[in-house]
């Protein structure tokens, strides 16, 4: 852990790390096994960070170890600047975080469940527990129990559990868990809205499409240890090239391409060729293939590059992974 | 990394952003503001508060106007609602027990709650001090638990007082009460029969006199079935009223240290030192509570293990005199309470008292005042460490 030392001077140069989250070799074990296994992670501030990864993976615990919900075994880490655990109290002051399923007292209402965490925040908190309630859409809901509450509810409530603090950096796991379409799309401007006040938000989730419309970067996670991270356009472009061929004689063609030099990797599949190129393929390679097919007799109808999602992108890293293991 | 797509920025409500101004949520002391909280989540246990009210208050109260409906509709057959002997029983007999397992039951519920109810992981990732968090429930707790108790206490007092018997039973004769020496000697002169029938008496009775039936009285009154007589007597004499009055008179003298032990309602001074030591009590069930509640993580479990340390093991471990566990009966917290009880008390767990304590004998395993709270004291620190280690050790 580290045994940085505080000084004034020290931790205003700390707290203008251009990191929201940075780790070095965070490792936690719950006995024989690595739930987090040596991660280096850098969110950098003011994005919307994806922390994606297959169920088991150790999201939600390399994030309790973030926010001192348990201990490392091994590694450093800082939040906004701040090491942790060394600097905690102030590294937490202006972090809010959902962790799994929020929970509260049911007995009290969702304002009242707000005031005891304010109370324990600083006391500017308490003023801001309205205006919290009022941002997720909760103000005409707060003074009703919370065990009336919805899933979709809880989850608003999570978030405006959050905002009392006012925080700098955001981490919420699943926030989209429970939530209807209509809440998705609330839930995805407000995270975006938060961003665009110069936030950072570090969302947790399998929802591939959800963190491919919201964050700005990501990390995969997979057995504990990041495999990838970086910005989304960036891991996007590095993979493979995908195109489709509808065609008036697919063997022939699989046939004519396997002559040919190109990298390339073909499928016959019931919508035609599948045809996969290496990442960096130059895009006149397209037209080259287009022009081997037409001279080789076959009739091309439609010849078209699919753009790979994150979803896509985010299996072929996982499968591979799977193979090599 | 680079920069990501441009990010759109969406209207919303001014969100005020205001410095962390007094933030010293480092420390191990709770804020004012996390203690009023606390009460207040405690405090809208609607259930459990009903529970602890109806227990604490409900029992004495429905206990108190039975006795009062009964001796208002038939006074010859139930005596007064309150007075010494009730207060004494419900104090050691119900409210000492009761106060315990009332508080001791707040105190699991504070020590469990937010991590059952998943509340705790909110706490923790604020930053605050776990310590603080702790710390703050036990004021918190107590500014219920203490109100609670007080008031199940004072309801019993005022009853007590307020309804109390005009006149003290002492040995079976109804006798005014806070006599003086001479009092009592006047009033015996005039009541010879009550006397020497009913009062015990240290030396030989000089006269004969009939009592327990109808003409048996020593002035020519109805006598019949039991008659006493002068030990060694050969034959009986109708003793003179001079004789009797001097016998009486002298019974009075010997019974008196006695008979001033014996109230119509408890003094103002026993009331309060009574108070303070069923509060001490309730203190020591919310604290060792809390402890345990924090320790396990849940309260079912620790609720019913307070409730068997109280009505089982303490009352077994206080009276049975086991030679090689006597310093393990020592350490029991009930015990040790058990021993402050303030004199004049009658005696819960079938002992206590302390010295010079009110009538009967204590049964209790003996234990000096001075021993008996250093275990309270340790009972307090330590389940509270104990807690406090637990909740900070806890993964949240």
């Amino acid at each position: 852990m580290s045994t940085a030392t505080s000084t004034p001077t020290a931790d205003r140069l700390r707290s203008e790390s251009e990191w929201a989250v940075e780790t070095h070799g965070l490792t936690k074990r719950f006995g024989a096994n690595v739930a987090v296994n040596g991660v280096e992670l850098l969110v950098p501030r003011g994005c919307a960070f994806g922390y994606l990864g297959p169920n088991g993976a150790g999201k939600t615990t390399l994030i309790r170890v973030l926010l001192g919900l348990t201990s490392a075994d091994a590694g450093t880490m800082s939040l906004l600047g701040h090491s942790v655990p060394t600097h905690r109290a102030r590294a937490l002051a202006r972090v809010g975080a959902i962790v799994d399923e929020p929970r509260f007292h049911g007995h009290l209402t969702g304002r009242q469940n707000l005031q005891i965490l304010a109370a324990a925040r600083e006391p500017a908190a308490k003023e801001r527990v309205g205006p919290s309630l009022e941002r997720v859409g909760m103000q005409h809901r707060a003074d009703d129990k919370v065990s009336k509450y919805s899933m979709g509810m809880r989850q608003r409530l999570g978030v405006a559990a959050c905002l009392i603090g006012d925080p700098q950096l955001l981490i919420l796991d699943e926030p989209m868990n429970g939530l209807d379409p209509a809440g998705m799309q609330d839930m995805r401007d407000m995270i975006l809205s938060l961003v665009a006040e110069g936030r950072t938000v570090v969302l947790s989730s399998h929802l591939l499409d959800e963190v491919e419309r919201t964050c700005d970067a990501v990390a995969i996670v997979d057995r504990g240890s990041v495999i990838r991270q970086g910005a989304i356009a960036d891991l996007l472009a590095g993979s493979s090239m995908v195109l489709e061929v509808d065609c008036s004689d697919s063997d022939r063609a699989r046939t004519l391409l396997g002559a040919t030099t190109f990298d390339a990797r073909v499928e016959v599949g019931p919508l035609g060729l599948h045809i996969s190129m290496p990442a960096g393929t130059p895009r006149d390679v397209i037209a080259e293939i287009n022009r081997v097919l037409v001279e080789g007799g076959v009739s091309v109808y439609r010849l078209q590059e699919i753009q790979t999602s994150l979803e896509s992108w985010f299996l072929q890293v996982t499968s591979r992974l799977g193979e090599s293991s | 990394m680079t920069a990501g797509p441009e990010v759109v920025a969406v209207a919303s409500p001014p969100f005020p952003s205001v410095g962390l101004g007094h933030d010293r949520r480092g420390s191990w002391i709770p804020t004012w503001g996390m203690i009023a909280t606390r009460f207040m989540e405690l405090r809208k246990r609607r259930g459990l508060m009903i529970a602890l009210v109806l227990v604490n208050i409900g029992l004495p109260v429905v206990f108190l106007t039975i006795r009062l409906l009964a001796h208002a509709f038939a006074p010859k057959s139930y005596g007064p609602a309150g007075g010494y002997d009730v207060f004494n029983a419900l104090v050691a007999g119900v409210l000492f027990v009761f106060g315990f397992i009332v508080a001791a039951t707040l105190g699991c519920t504070a020590g469990s709650v937010d991590l059952a109810e998943g509340m705790f992981r909110h706490l923790v990732v604020t930053g605050r001090s776990r310590l603080a968090l702790y710390l703050a429930r036990i004021p918190a707790g107590l500014a219920i638990v203490v109100p609670l108790v007080a008031i199940g206490f004072t309801i019993v007092c005022a009853v007590c007082v307020f309804a109390a018997p005009t006149q003290i039973n002492y040995q079976g004769a109804n006798v005014p009460a806070g006599l003086s020496v001479s009092g009592l000697e006047h009033w015996a002169a005039n009541h010879p029969d009550d006397v020497i029938c009913n009062f015990p008496s240290n030396g030989p009775i000089a006269t004969n006199v009939s009592c327990g039936g109808p003409g048996g009285g020593p002035g020519g009154g109805p006598g019949g079935g039991i008659v006493k007589e002068p030990s060694g007597s050969v034959a009986p004499s109708q003793p003179t009223p001079a004789m009797i009055r001097a016998e009486v008179v002298q019974i009075a003298q010997q019974d008196y240290s006695d008979y001033a032990k014996v109230f119509l309602y408890p003094s103002n001074s026993l009331m309060i030192r009574t108070g303070l030591w069923i509060e001490l009590e309730a203190i020591v069930g919310f604290i060792v509570g809390l402890g345990l509640g924090s320790l396990l993580g849940q309260r079912t479990v620790a609720v019913i293990l307070m409730i068997v340390l109280e009505i089982v093991l303490t009352p077994i471990l206080s009276r049975a005199n086991i030679p090689h566990l006597i310093d393990v009966q020592r350490s029991v917290v009930g015990l040790a309470v058990a021993h402050l009880e303030p004199s004049g008390l009658g005696f819960v767990f079938g002992g206590g008292g302390g010295p010079g304590a009110g009538p009967g004998t204590s049964r209790l395993v003996p234990e000096s005042r001075t021993v008996a709270i250093v275990v309270i004291v340790s009972w307090l620190v330590g389940w509270t460490a104990l807690g406090a280690w637990r909740m900070m050790k806890r993964d949240a």
